[in-house]
């Protein structure tokens, strides 16, 4: 073993230095204590800042269309060019990071794509098309996508119940836009509606205790 | 259908959650030194072994609405070669995997334990159970049957998990407390409400020998029921609000010193580990009177002040050293159960020799550490975690109130000290381990001791490059006749390219 005259102390391992005092260290070494492992500058602080200053550009790209006048052609084109790379970029994003649970990451996108289109109707001069065609066509994808996805992939049941359920909420909305006078073809919302109230009532009766557990778990106070 | 059983987490554990960081992520280790190159085959089996009788081990970390839970896994833990810094990230958030990891270098193994899962009495149950299981496959021969090995009962926890497969086949959170592997006992002894059935308790005594290594008894293998001061942590309990109208009169949160220093490329800890005969210290402790806990303690009080040439404004040193509750409320559970207390030393206010500022010590920790101080701290913090307002705000807005919580508390903190005490393995590991060593990972400059067939090991980690305060602490060792060697992880570019001749940097 090494030895520091300064501190008077062995130390082990192959130091030149001691790693107290920074001394000349004396005799022979000896094996490392630990093993050496090389410095590790982890690509997860990148990745984060990645996804955080990402989701700043999105944001302000879509708060900034609110400055230009949201029913003058003057910029059609280029708004529209300009939304759809936001919404992507947002879509992507949001895919990546919920990549680990599929059913989470559906309905994650379901109301972040659901939001995105609403707003750009908005945007473009309210013409109701997001209501009645885009939502609509969404949760009920979304729903069918789920039922294909977790058998296809064998997701258990306790890890998807939670965010099926909720898509098949969300599924539910387009009944209330029907209710409100929203829509101006009735047609997707009825199928997105009827799918829904379908796949709610088999939740419901097939898989009602594993519903409560979950809920009992992911809720407790 | 297999429904994974799930349980609340202990009134600890939420604070290890919100408190951790990239810097501190909240993980001990515990090691132990065998007469030879470690097996990588037998450690596998001997883990696989321990495994199975360890529900709590099989859990993994998942998010609720408004708290974390521990939830059943089916995932197999594997025995690996060392190939990161030591107690590297445990828990990623969103990535279901165990909360422990089991590696081995050349004559070393560790156990690397999540503190949010368990503490530091826990943690060493399973490794004992796993350098058992590990010695006695290695070496068949010497293995006798148990009753043949009187010591072994002592560290072993009497109803251990044997009801382990059940955890499988009736899974529920009713029937996962009933196995009693996964009770809480912060819950079972201070929730309001429940009587607390401590049965002997008044132990004067245990408190104030609390390292196991106190006044003269300690010398030989007498004290070696559990090791009585556990857990590594030294953020948990004390980071609840409203801890100074009571007890503590004297806390000083203004004018405590800081250590400041140049922080890690890559945020490992810094790690110089000492070892030293234990007799040495103990006769060293004795002369002044005080435990050795205490002893070292006061000792660290004057490496920082040594180290940082003089305190300037701030005169105060504090430290917080955790109190294994099992010694007075009876638990077999290994999950966290252990409190802080905090004792604090203001130089230039009277006698500041070594001996004196140990005395000083331990006369606070005394009083703080017995069960009548512990119980009244602890139905506060649970008073706390149960007030209806906090528990209904959903669970990223409790982890930012801990968090701010915990960082006032750090505030009024120079160090941490925790000792696990002296530790008897059964036969035949007994005889086959050497030193054993135990640290975890701080955002302030820390210390952890145990000690293991004479030989003392006190390890400091710290979230800085800079060695100082360590330097000191051995050379007034060394001065007072201490045989000291020391072992350090490398953490500049310039330690580590020293070895590995042009480091080569992983991006």
């Amino acid at each position: 073993m090494k030895r520091c005259g300064e501190c008077a102390v062995d130390v082990e391992g192959t130091w030149t230095a001691c790693p107290l005092c920074r001394a000349r260290l004396e005799g022979e070494g000896c094996g490392e204590p630990f093993p050496v492992i090389p410095l590790d500058f982890s690509r997860r602080r990148v990745l984060r800042t990645l996804f955080l200053s990402s989701l700043a550009v999105v944001v302000l790209s879509f708060a900034a269309q609110l400055l230009f006048n949201r029913d003058s052609d003057g910029i059609g084109v280029l708004r529209s060019l300009w939304l759809g790379v936001a919404a992507m970029w947002l879509v992507v994003i949001m895919a990546v990071r919920k990549r680990r649970n599929v059913a989470k990451g559906t309905v994650y996108l379901v109301v972040l794509v659901g939001l995105s289109v609403t707003y750009w109707d908005y945007l473009t001069g309210w013409h109701g098309w997001s209501l009645t065609y885009a939502v609509p066509s969404l949760c009920a994808c979304s729903i069918v996508a789920l039922i294909i996805t977790v058998r296809v992939m064998r997701i258990e049941v306790g890890e998807h119940i939670v965010y099926t359920g909720l898509a098949v909420l969300l599924g539910l909305a387009p009944i209330g836009f029907l209710g409100f006078g929203w829509v101006e073809d009735p047609l997707p919302s009825v199928v997105c509606g009827v799918l829904s109230l379908v796949a709610l009532s088999f939740l419901q009766f097939a898989r009602g205790t594993e519903v409560r557990h979950e809920l009992g778990k992911r809720l407790h106070l | 259908m297999n429904r994974p059983a799930w349980v609340r987490l202990d009134n600890a554990s939420n604070i290890f959650l919100a408190a951790r960081s990239d810097a501190d992520p909240k993980v001990f280790r515990i090691s132990a030194e065998m007469d030879h190159e470690v097996d990588p085959l037998l450690l596998q089996a001997a883990l696989d072994e321990v495994y199975d009788r360890y529900p709590l081990y099989h859990a993994v970390m998942r998010r609720g609405v408004f708290w974390y839970y521990l939830q059943d896994s089916d995932l197999r833990p594997v025995a690996t070669q060392e190939d990161e810094h030591t107690c590297a990230a445990l828990y990623q958030v969103d990535r279901r995997s165990l909360l422990f990891r089991v590696v081995h270098h050349e004559r070393r193994i560790s156990l690397e334990v999540f503190h949010a899962l368990s503490d530091g009495t826990g943690a060493l149950w399973f490794l004992t159970d796993l350098l058992d299981s590990y010695v006695r496959l290695r070496d068949p021969a010497t293995a006798q049957p148990q009753d043949a090995d009187p010591e072994a009962v002592l560290l072993e926890h009497p109803d251990a998990p044997d009801q382990a497969a059940d955890l499988h086949a009736d899974p529920s959170e009713a029937a996962a407390d009933a196995l009693g592997l996964t009770s809480d006992s912060f819950a079972h002894y201070f929730r309001r409400g429940r009587r607390s059935d401590r049965p002997t308790g008044d132990g004067t005594a245990p408190a104030h020998d609390e390292a196991g290594s106190g006044p003269p008894t300690a010398d030989e293998t007498t004290t070696t029921d559990t090791p009585t001061e556990g857990s590594a942590a030294e953020a948990a309990a004390p980071s609840r609000p409203r801890r100074r109208p009571v007890a503590v009169g004297r806390r000083t949160v203004r004018g405590v010193h800081r250590v400041r220093g140049t922080r890690t490329p890559d945020n490992r800890p810094r790690l110089v580990e000492l070892s030293m005969p234990a007799t040495q210290v103990l006769a060293l402790a004795r002369a002044q009177g005080v435990s050795m806990t205490m002893y070292l303690t006061g000792l660290f009080f004057e490496a920082v002040r040594l180290s940082a040439g003089g305190l300037g404004r701030s005169q105060t040193i504090a430290a917080s050293v955790p109190v294994n509750l099992r010694q007075f409320f009876p638990s077999n559970s290994p999950r966290n159960f252990f409190a802080t207390v905090r004792v604090e030393h203001t130089y230039g206010q009277g006698d500041d020799d070594l001996g004196a500022i140990c005395r000083n010590l331990e006369e606070q920790f005394g009083p703080e550490a017995t069960p009548e101080a512990l119980e009244r701290k602890l139905r506060r913090f649970i008073r706390f975690e149960r007030m209806p307002l906090l528990r209904i705000l959903p669970r990223g807005l409790k982890d930012v109130i801990l968090g701010l919580v915990n960082i006032a508390n750090n505030r009024g903190l120079t160090v941490a000290v925790s000792n696990l005490g002296r530790v008897a393995l059964p036969e035949p590991a007994e005889s086959r381990v050497r030193r054993m060593m135990f640290h975890v990972t701080a955002v302030r400059p820390q210390f952890c001791s145990m000690s293991h067939d004479g030989m003392l090991t006190v390890s400091f980690t710290s979230p800085f490059t800079e060695t100082d305060h360590v330097r000191e602490f051995a050379r007034m060792l060394a001065a007072g006749g201490v045989d000291v060697s020391v072992a350090a992880t490398r953490v500049t570019e310039d330690e580590v390219a020293e070895v590995t001749d042009g480091a080569e940097l992983r991006s």
